[in-house]
């Protein structure tokens, strides 16, 4: 159980306080509610970009790294597909910093051109690093663009390509910053050794002269429903065949979300799990298989991912897999497997919230989605999930026609 | 309001650690308890002197500790995963230079049920053949997909040209390795070495004190202390003669970067001075490593360097990936730090940021029992207790830009360092 205090301020920021005395640090998260899936599609990679890009100065700050760290704190942030999140961990005494320097970068930024081309320069090797010169590194980028024809999510977080972000100009940059890094569009969580009342002043003091944007009203393209099996085959340089098998699955407040991610339990989640248990150990035709998902707000995927034994055919191993799905539509999950994810879920959020970074994070993430006080009844939801509604699920998702298969041969 | 101006800082002068209670099972096994959680859950630790260091033959530690898991005398690996799970458990197994061992994280209220299960896998493993089988294949084609990534191929690269292949540290794992590995050498590595002689427990989280009965009835038991073999000699250390290791890849867009040289380890006086020195250099994300290469160049996503320190060694390693074209500029610029580093004061105003950034991070290390614990256990591997978290604070705090001129002098140079490159 996460208690928290809120409020809202006028400009719309909302402000979540969560009082722990057993830590001697606070931490302190903003969260914007933009994404990869608010770019447009000549320029993609930007929100991500962008992120980098709040670190290099603000209006009244050079930069903003060095004051939190004199102040013995760290920061770091990420960019999802439908959220950019930023957080600060430092002693609780010296909270004030945290304030001052998130308040003046959501005021206004620096945007100073030359700090842009070097961040773009520094994306663009993160973009080298993880998705080119890796082994299998570019199977993201085909997986999108061939489970969503139309939706946004039809690219990466990190961008379609190089060219894209070498591309972007200033004035975007601040037309993004003016429309989503407002006051309004963000959620304000902060945890630890603190103080409610005073966290609340703070706040006003340095975010309430922040003036509020434009209501954000997004009309993404819908993505049509999928009615054909997709199969791409792809051969490069790599030492070890291998399989990627996408499932449509439903958005994240849709009625059959906790059955769904359970399903992804069963087959993936520890040693006992299905795929590696009867497809590693049992038939060993798998090096390594896992089951997880996009964890995305609009219509994700529930991806199956496996590298193949050596000299095992890529047809005899995609077979497999979908024999084990299929099972999972025909037949009843018994009451001890049922239990079994359950008890997992419950211990995985229980450690979830050791941390209290963690539990701030949850509190923004569930604020953003509609209500931070969910939080605290995600246990029950997937405690509530039946056997018969979880076959339910499988059955529909777990379907040829709704999946997207990558066939990664390796030429050697 | 003038927001130029920053709010003041509060300086961290002193610290307040958790409890640490320390105890000793019926047989002399050393316990530490962290018993000051919040959330219901504990971490069992055990660790063991098991690493690469005790074995005579290459991959036997990594082995033995990876199929702990894979059955004992009264459980096959197909009951032990179920009981794991069915519980919410995690066990993971892990395996170092020095050290090797597992620890088991459990929601408090299933803890009772799990040991039973977590105590046979150090006492009573049976390294059956077929699922051995079925971890070295599958760790072959690991190794195929590692063999394709430029900074494992670095990684190998620098520990080989700095210990020589006859050392412990730099011994990397080959193909050939993985067809001589036999349960026969599983099963004496096991009973050598993973004895209650040889163990010491963690436990953190919040718990009740009759956890420590528990560990007695499964580990405190005299029939469980058998001899250790003694402990090798000093493995010698055989560097490459060649400074510059380049390996060509025609295909690759970066190149993976690891230059360093032998040097100190946490046994030795300099040291804690050193690492505000790195820090200072590398070792934070406002290093001047970072700030120059990433952060004004834009030539990587991120560069660091690290005064590893082992038992038996110690080394510093500068890491980074960079674009293919700015490779030898990378190497210049680095080589440009050091020189800075070696010929001017830092000034006061860069020093104080990395004192009160260092003061923040022991902070941290110490901040709720399950990450203390994982800042005890490194200790512990050098006989040291919590008062080294004290020196290290104080000397942050004391530390004057003279000393690290002269540190700098003694402990930086570049001409002396490997130069890995691979891409």
């Amino acid at each position: 159980m996460i208690k928290f205090e809120e409020t809202v301020l006028k400009n719309g920021l909302k402000i979540i306080v969560h009082e722990d005395t057993a830590t001697t640090m606070a931490a302190v998260n903003i969260l914007y509610k933009v994404g990869s899936r608010d770019e447009d599609i000549q320029q993609t990679g930007f929100a991500h970009l962008f992120e980098h890009f709040m670190f290099e100065g603000s209006k009244n700050i050079p930069e903003f790294d060095t004051p939190l760290q004199n102040a013995g704190g760290e920061n770091n942030a990420f960019t999802s597909t439908d959220i950019t999140n930023y957080y600060d961990i430092l002693p609780a005494n010296n909270l004030e910093t945290a304030f001052w320097l998130e308040s003046d970068r959501m005021l206004s930024l620096a945007f100073d051109e030359e700090s842009l081309n070097t961040q773009k320069n520094v994306v663009m090797e993160e973009f080298k690093e993880h998705y080119i010169n890796q082994p299998y590194g570019d199977v993201w980028h085909k997986m999108c663009a061939l489970a969503y024809k139309v939706h946004p999510y039809q690219w990466p977080v990190i961008g379609l390509n190089l060219e894209h972000i070498e591309q972007v100009k200033m004035q975007s940059a601040k037309d993004f910053f003016f429309k989503y890094y407002r006051p309004n569009n963000a959620v304000l969580v902060v945890g630890g050794n603190v103080k409610a009342n005073e966290v609340f002043a703070l706040a006003e003091k340095w975010f309430g002269e922040i003036p509020s944007g434009e209501k954000i009203t997004r009309n993404l393209p819908k993505e049509p429903i999928q009615n054909e099996e997709r199969i791409l085959e792809v051969k490069a340089d790599v030492p070890v065949h291998s399989i990627y098998k996408a499932y449509k699955i439903g958005t994240r407040n849709s009625a059959d979300f906790y059955a769904t991610d359970l399903l992804r339990d069963i087959l993936s989640n520890g040693d006992s799990s299905r795929l590696y248990r009867q497809l590693v150990k049992e038939e060993k035709l798998f090096s390594s298989i896992s089951a997880y998902g996009t964890d995305s707000i609009d219509e994700g995927l529930l991806l199956v991912e496996g590298k193949l034994s050596k000299d095992i055919s890529m047809d005899v191993a995609e077979k497999a897999i979908e024999k084990v799905l299929h099972e999972m539509t025909q037949e009843k999950i018994s009451d001890d497997e049922l239990e079994k994810v359950k008890n997992k879920i419950e211990a995985y959020m229980v450690f979830s919230e050791v941390n209290v970074l963690n539990r701030v994070m949850n509190l923004a993430y569930f604020e953003m989605l509609g209500n931070a006080a969910d939080v605290n009844n995600e246990a029950e939801k997937y405690r509530a999930v039946t056997a018969e509604q979880m076959q339910a699920a499988a059955a529909k998702v777990f379907r040829k026609e709704n999946c997207n298969t990558i066939r990664y041969f390796s030429n050697n | 309001m003038n927001r130029q101006l920053a709010p003041e800082i509060n300086l961290i002068d002193s610290i307040t650690f958790p409890n640490v209670e320390q105890l000793k099972l019926d047989n002399g096994v050393p316990v530490y308890l962290l018993n000051e959680g919040v959330q219901d859950v504990v971490k069992i630790e055990l660790m063991f002197k098991a690493g690469k260091w005790f074995e005579s033959k290459n991959l036997i530690a990594d082995f033995t500790n990876r199929m702990l898991r894979e059955g004992t005398k009264n459980y096959s690996a197909k009951q032990i995963a179920d009981t794991f799970d069915y519980y919410g458990a995690n066990f993971n197994t892990s395996s170092g230079f020095e050290t090797a061992g597992a620890s088991l994280f459990s929601l408090t209220k299933h803890i009772d049920l799990l040991l039973p299960v977590f105590a046979e896998i150090f006492t009573e493993s049976v390294f059956p053949e077929n699922e051995l089988n079925t971890i070295l294949s599958n760790r072959t084609q690991r190794l195929s997909v590692d063999l394709k990534k430029n900074d494992f191929l670095a990684n190998r690269d620098f520990l080989n040209a700095l210990f020589g292949k006859n050392h412990p540290y730099g011994r990397v794992s080959e193909f050939e390795h993985f067809e001589n590995i036999f349960v026969d050498d599983l099963k004496a590595f096991y009973k050598s070495y993973y004895s209650a002689t040889n163990l010491t427990i963690l436990v953190a989280g919040k718990f009740s004190p009759s956890l420590v009965e528990q560990l007695n009835k499964y580990f405190g038991s005299k029939n469980l202390l058998r001899d250790v073999p003694a402990a090798p000699i000093d493995y010698a250390i055989e560097s490459s003669a060649e400074r510059i290791h380049h390996t060509e890849k025609s295909d690759s867009v970066q190149s993976a970067i690891i230059i360093g040289n032998m040097s100190i380890n946490k046994t030795h006086p300099d040291f804690l001075k050193l690492s505000v020195l790195n820090t200072v250099f590398g070792g934070y994300f406002g290093s001047r490593l970072m700030s120059n290469i990433r952060e004004e160049k834009g030539y990587t996503y991120g560069i660091y360097s690290s005064f590893a320190s082992y038992p038996h060694a110690g080394f510093i390693e500068i890491a980074s990936e960079v674009g293919k074209d700015v490779r030898d500029a990378t190497l210049k610029e680095i080589q440009h730090e050091i020189n800075v580093l070696r010929t001017e004061l830092i000034d006061e105003e860069e020093l104080q940021v990395v004192k009160n950034y260092m003061s923040g991070k022991i902070l941290r290390s110490i901040d709720g029992p399950l990450k203390f614990s994982e800042t005890l256990k490194g200790l512990l591997i050098y006989n040291q207790d919590v008062s080294y978290i004290d020196q290290l604070l104080k000397t942050v705090r004391e530390v004057t830009s003279d000393e690290l001129l002269q540190l700098a002098q003694k402990y930086f140079d570049y001409d002396k360092m490997y130069k890995v490159t691979v891409g």
